[in-house]
């Protein structure tokens, strides 16, 4: 045969495997160890005040150390949000469902979280939630450990309350 | 700030890839399957290109015919791996890159040898390895490494 086939291979598979081996450092795992008994911890800047969450060593602000830890709240306030529509593979959520920023009682930054019980065009920007947990026994130091978080149904923070703990 | 115990996790990060070839590199690849040949093709300027293009790198012409060449080749460049990492190296023992024009081919292949590593150099003499027939999947690994021919 003077050629190759007519029909060519279409498609090939090309894995990209990273296997990490992660240590989370001192203050990294003193915030994951405290998630097992449904406490947050954030880190008080020595020079500002400002409380980061998950605590960092330094502020990234002022670059002074972030020494004191505090613990926040595990409610807070939705201070931005988006509508996923796309499934993720690994992650088995029923369509579409809302991610947020939510800044907690005592933080001066947001976390990112699932919010669940309520629709996802229920949600908006100044919405209290608070978090759920898994049950005790059941908590073994990671971010799984909070569920996801939903309303709370207090009244909405006011805009100035949260436009600067995005 | 008290001395914690270090928090450890082993985390793996994967991007499962799906090509697509293209109508050139894939009847390349079916030739490798289907048939144990290697294909190039005949391109203005550059005479026969393996893998093929498609076109020119010079002028942009089309590169449509197809030339048959030899399973066997000379190395043109070496690069050994001494400690290949599991997951990213097609071997766990030491191995080497190579580039190898093939006979009857104007341009150089990347590919792998397995063994006999110490004894190559620029200029060695290799063939291919082909994968067991029940085990071409229409990949550059059909060709499962090249050998050193023994002289």
């Amino acid at each position: 045969m003077a050629e190759p086939p007519r029909e060519p291979i279409k498609y090939v598979d090309a894995l990209v495997r990273l296997p990490y081996h992660y240590v989370a450092g001192d203050c990294r795992a003193r915030y994951l160890r405290a998630l097992k008994d449904k406490k947050i911890l954030g880190a008080r800047c020595s020079e500002t005040g400002k409380v980061f969450v998950p605590p960092l060593v330094n502020s990234p602000e002022s670059l002074a150390p972030a020494d004191e830890f505090v613990e926040v709240a595990d409610r807070g306030v939705v201070t931005t949000f988006c509508i996923v529509n796309i499934p993720v593979i690994g992650r088995a959520l029923e369509l579409p469902y809302v991610v947020a920023s939510i800044a907690l009682d005592g933080a001066d930054i947001s976390i990112h979280a699932l919010i669940q019980e309520c629709k996802p065009e229920e949600v908006r920007m100044g919405m209290r939630v608070e978090a759920v947990w898994k049950p005790d026994g059941e908590r073994e130091g990671s971010h799984e450990d909070i569920l996801h978080f939903r309303p709370t149904g207090e009244p909405d923070m006011p805009r100035e309350g949260f436009i600067n703990r995005l | 700030m008290a001395e914690i115990p270090p928090l450890h996790q082993e985390v793996v990060l994967e991007f499962p890839y799906k090509h697509s070839t293209g109508p050139v590199i894939g009847r390349f690849l079916a030739g490798l399957k289907e048939q144990k040949k290697i294909w190039g093709q005949r391109v203005r300027g550059q005479g026969v290109v393996v893998p093929p293009l498609g076109y020119s790198e010079l002028d942009g012409s089309a590169g449509d015919e197809w030339v048959e060449v030899q399973p066997t080749g000379t190395v043109t460049a070496v690069a050994v791996v001494h400690e290949p990492i599991e997951g990213l190296h097609p071997f766990t023992t030491p191995f080497a890159f190579v580039l190898v024009r093939l006979d009857g081919a104007d341009t150089a292949l990347a590919h792998v040898v397995k063994d006999d590593v110490a004894r190559l150099r620029v200029g060695t003499r290799v063939e291919a390895v082909w994968a067991p027939d029940d085990q071409r999947q229409g990949t550059i690994r059909d060709i499962a490494c090249f050998r050193i021919v023994a002289t």
